[in-house]
Parts: structure tokens; sequence; C-alpha cells
């Protein structure tokens, strides 16, 4: 470098044996320059390469290390998963067995008196039912306090609740849910009777049926032969038991001004009978089949 | 001059019912046929439609059971115009069996009706549920019946329930409980502290009908998954800082006034006739030794929902005091206070 400075200041090219010698200096340490560098670059080649060689060691290290551990997982998954799927059995298993109790539960209502706990105590449903219909579901909530209390319910107003709690339900609650269920089914079953007199056998009625809350007094005209010349006759039933749905008062009167026929006094206290041993709807359906075997009659 | 009145107190009826409930109503009433009413324009003017109405229930020779009927129907579908009083009845300890004859309840009911009172119209309507609706024109000793200002009374056979609507004519009460009390075969008849327009709110309370949710087995809908009023979907940044207190006030109202519909009153009462009460000893009227009277009123369209909201909008405390909460358990919109 030097060199180059001193020719350039000059101005002029130096000539002499000094700036020769000069010259061959430069290009001596040029040609050992030239000479140390693929030494150099030897010595680098060789360190890279026995960094390769390390690197790749390394590489080949790990690479052996991660098959390990995947191998270990492997084996301890292929350990676990039996016993996964004896869990879901299990759990399937219980499953079933839960909805099954459930469905027992549900179906308890057909027994008549099912209950189901509350936080408060015990929500009681009285089922009732007649000659094997199912028919309306009433309940009544239970407060378990140390003197039992109903915290709400759906009895009907008529249905003399009180009483009958006044009665049982400090003492028995058993006694107190049987006899509930006694007067709602007796209920239900004399319902059921007039409404089934009302819109099956309508055709038999000369007016409309009258009746109340209980239906514990059913008054009505009717005829044996819904298209037959006889005149009606009038019936009076009352239930004064009010846990039984057959009648304990009946009187089925004549309307007509002229005495009665033999016959036909004979029919009037038949149907007195009648009324007293079964229940309603069975009578008019007895009335409508021996409609059905006079037809018969007439016909052969 | 029945007959006068009768097309009278029709045409007045007839003139209240609404055009859109026009046709049903005749319909329930069935008095003019089918084929009468085939025959009116009910497109036209309402007062036009009544004259022809009219003229049709004077061919029929409308009679004023017929008028009176007409009205019973008016006023079962409109009842919310007018604010009814509950009865209380009671027998006497071991009655017997009530067996209740619908016809004998209304000849007995009629009879010492007129017995008392001469001048006096009375008229009857089955209604649903083994119900009967009976409407009383009251006249004096020497007076007519009043058509244009009937009571009306609504008995459930079998029960010891009565409701009447608020007649002006107060003095005639002691004459109609009578009535009543004999005729369905009970002692004693007392009016509650309950009153409402709403007819079958009243009949809810007192037949213990408005709470009809009942935990069973069958039931689909889990009662624990209940929203609490607290917007799930509500961005999860916001926090509810009270928001333990608001559950405990949710499931404090959720425990007196339940889940179900509250029976529907416009409002409720309370006087106050107590001694004055003070932490802070002497003072003008802790010397007092009259008590105090006033009278606090609690107005709204739906007075039990509005109760039942205070608590969780923040306006009130939860617990709400008892005197509110107790008004559909004790059958009652009227209080008075005293001092025990």
């Amino acid at each position: 470098m030097e060199l180059a400075n001193t020719l350039s200041q000059d101005g002029e090219s130096r000539r002499g044996v000094l700036a020769h010698l000069e010259r061959l200096e430069t290009q001596v340490s040029r040609c050992r320059k030239k000479l140390e560098e693929p030494q150099s670059a030897q010595a680098v080649e060789s360190a890279l390469g026995t960094r390769i060689h390390e690197l790749r060691r390394l590489r080949d290290k790990l690479r052996a290390e991660v098959k390990q551990h995947q191998a270990r997982v492997k084996a301890s998954t292929t350990n676990v998963e039996p016993d996964q799927t004896l869990e879901i059995t299990e759990q399937e298993f219980l499953k079933r067995k839960r909805e099954n109790v459930k469905a027992i539960l549900q179906a308890y209502r057909f027994t008549g008196i099912s209950g189901k706990l509350t936080s408060r105590g015990v929500c009681v449903c009285i089922g009732t039912a007649f000659e094997g219909n199912l028919l309306d579901s009433y309940f009544v909530d239970l407060v378990m306090q140390k003197p039992p209390q109903i915290h709400h319910h759906s009895i009907p107003v008529f249905i003399p609740l009180e009483e009958i709690s006044a009665k049982y339900l400090q003492t028995n609650i058993q006694h107190f849910l049987f006899t509930l269920c006694e007067y709602l089914n007796a209920y239900s079953g004399r319902k059921y009777q007039a409404d089934r007199l009302q819109s099956d056998f309508a055709a038999f009625l000369a007016g409309p049926l009258q009746r109340n809350s209980l239906c514990n007094l059913l008054s009505f005209t009717y005829k044996a032969e819904p298209e037959g010349q006889s005149f009606p006759f009038c019936a009076r039933l009352l239930y004064k038991d009010l846990t039984t749905t057959l009648p304990t008062d009946v009187t089925v009167t004549y309307q007509g001004t002229d005495a009665l026929s033999t016959t036909r006094e004979e029919q009037r206290a038949a149907h007195e009978n009648l009324f007293f041993t079964k229940p309603l709807h069975q009578v008019f359906t007895s009335f409508a089949s021996k409609g059905d075997k006079l037809d018969m009659s007439l016909v052969s | 001059m029945r007959r006068e009145l009768a097309g009278d107190v029709g045409r007045r009826t007839i003139l209240k019912i609404p055009m859109t409930e026009m046709m049903t109503i005749l319909k329930t009433w069935n008095f003019l046929s089918e084929n009468q009413l085939q025959t009116v324009n009910f497109r036209q003017r309402k007062e036009s439609l009544v004259q022809d109405l009219v003229l049709l229930c004077e061919e029929n020779r409308a009679s004023l059971k017929d008028a009176a009927l007409l009205d019973i129907i008016y006023t079962q579908f409109h009842r919310h115009q007018k604010v009814w009083d509950v009865f209380q009845m009671s027998k006497g300890p071991g009655e017997d069996i009530d067996l209740f004859d619908m016809e004998q309840f209304k000849s007995s009911f009629k009879k010492i009706l007129k017995r008392a009172l001469k001048n006096v119209t009375v008229s009857f309507r089955d209604a649903e549920e083994n119900a009967v609706w009976i409407r009383i024109a009251w006249g004096t000793q020497y007076r007519k019946p009043n058509q244009y200002k009937p009571a009306y009374v609504v008995y459930y056979s079998q029960t010891p329930y009565a409701f009447t609507s608020s007649s002006q004519l107060k003095s005639n009460l002691p004459l109609l409980g009578q009535a009543l009390t004999i005729a369905s075969k009970h002692h004693q008849i007392v009016k509650m502290d309950l009153r409402s327009r709403y007819l079958d709110s009243l009949k809810a309370i007192v037949f213990k009908q408005y709470n009809q949710t009942f935990e069973t087995h069958n039931s689909t809908t889990p009662l624990q998954e209940r929203s609490l009023g607290l917007d799930i979907n509500m961005d999860s940044r916001i926090i509810h800082e009270n928001k333990i207190e608001k559950e405990r006030v949710q499931r404090v109202t959720q425990e007196i006034f339940g889940d179900y519909p509250q029976p529907r009153l416009e409002f409720a009462q309370y006087k106050l006739e107590t001694k004055f009460k003070s932490d802070l000893n002497g003072g003008i009227l802790a010397e007092r030794e009259e008590p105090l009277r006033c009278l606090v009123k609690f107005s709204s369209p739906h007075l039990l929902e509005a109760l039942k909201s205070l608590a969780p909008a923040g306006i009130a405390d939860a617990p709400l005091s008892p005197l509110l909460t107790c008004i559909p358990n004790k059958g009652m919109n009227y209080f008075k206070i005293r001092d025990k």
C-alpha cells in the first residue's frame, strides 16, 4: 500500500533498483499469500468438515432418541387402550341401567299412587282409573316437616280435602293418601259414567242430564228404546257415599198421567234394580243391546 | 208493557255488543234462528244493524226472560267490566254429604228473594264446570225492578264460594247472602277481603288453582336449567360484580312466587291503624295515645307480576314483606293492620 502511495504521490513511476526491489517484494508477498490461501482454505475446509461430521452425529443421535421415545409412547398407549374400552362399556352399562330405573319410576304412575322426592318433601301423584280406563291424575305436594303440610295441590275444590287432611295428615300419611285416593277414584268413576251417558247415549235421553260438581246427584229422563213408542221414565240417582261409584239411592218414576200397566211396572222396578247394581253407561249399553235383540226377533 | 221493557233491555244490550262479537254472542243466545240471522246485513252501520235485530226479536216475541239471558251472555263475555267480590260460606260441623240439585237450588234461591221482595227479577244461565250465573234486577216494595243496574252472582256447585258483581244497592246484600246460603244448604256467609275485575283470577285464588306445576318423573323440562335472568351470551369481558347477590335474589323470588303465572289483581290496599313507634326517645309523636291512620294502596295492571319483578329489578330487597307476598295464599287484597 505504502509503495502504491509513494508512487502516486511522486506523480511519476520510480525507476531505479530500489523501486524494482520494492516491486519484487510486493510480488513475493502476494505469492506467499496465494500460497497460504489454499492452506487456510484447507484448514477452513477441514474445520467445516469436522463440523459437518459432528452435526451429522448429533442429528443421528437425536433421531435415535426420538424413535426410542415414540416406541415407548406407543408401547404405553397400547397398554392403556384395553382399559379405556372397558370404561366405555361400563359407562354404557350404567347409562342403560339408569334409563331403566327412570322408566320404571315413570311407569309407577300406573299403579295409582306414585311420588317424587322434592327439596321440601314429596310430590304425590294420584292417578285415577275406572273399569280399566285411565282417567285424570291429581297431585299433592307435601312438605315433610314435623307436622306434614300440603304446599299446593290440584285436587278439585269440591273434594273434602280439608276434612281428610284434618283427620289423617298429621297422624298417618299413608291413610291420608289412601283415603284421598278412594275419594278421587270414586269421583273420577262417577264423572266417567255421567260423561259416557251424555256422549254415547244421548239418543236415549229425553232431556239434558242434570248433574253437579261431585257427580253425586244425577237426574234424567230416558227411554229404554230410543225410537220406541214407550213413555219416558225419570231416574234420580243419589250417591251418598262419596267413596263409591254405584248409587246409594235410586228412584225411577213414570211421568205419564195414566196408571202403569203391570209390564211397565215390572220394567220400572227392573230398571231401578239395574241402576243400583250396574254402572250407568253399562245399563244403557244393555238397553241398546236389548233393542238389537228386539230387532233381531222382528227380522226372524 | 213488559214486552216494551224487554225490547228496551234487549236493544240496549245489543247496542253494547262490539261488532266483532255480534255474531258469536247472537249464536250463543240462540234466540234468533240461523235463517233469521242470514237475512240481516252485518256489514251495515251499527245503529241500523241494531234496528234490524230488534225488529227480529220483536217478531219472535222476545220476553224479559230472553232479554235477561242476553244480558247474562254479554256480561259473561265482558266479565272484566265488572268488579267482583268474593263471599265464603260455611256449614256446621258434621254435616251430611252435599247432594246438590241445581234445579232445587235455583227454585229455592228465587223463592227466598221473591218472598222478601216482590219486585225482583231473577234469571239463571248454566255455565261450564257445574256453575250457574245469576242475574238479579232489584226493585223495592213500591218500585219495579231496575233492569239497567242488575247484580250478577256466579256460583260453582258444592263449593263454599260465590262471586258477586259489586252492586250499587248495598242494602240488598244481606238478602242476597241469605238466599245464597239457604239455597246452597250452608249456614253462614262472610264477605272476603278480596276484590278484582278478573273473575277467573279470583276463582284461581280461592280454589287454589294458581300453582299447577308439579314435579314428576315424567316431566321432560329439568328444573335446574332455569335461566337466572343473566344473559349467557353476553360478552365474556363483562363480569357481574354482584352475581352472587343477583342469584340469591332470583332464588328467593322463585321460592316465594313460583314458576307459574300469577293470578291477576289490580290493587292491594292496606289500612294502617298503629301507634307511632320510634327508636328515639321523646318527640311529640311518641307520646301520642291515639293511633295514626293511613291508607296505602298499590295499583298495577297486574299487581302480583309487578311485585314479583320488584326484587330482580333492584327496586326492593328480597325477600319482600310477607304483607305483600301473602296475597294469593291468604286470598286477601284488603288488609287492616292494627297494633297487636
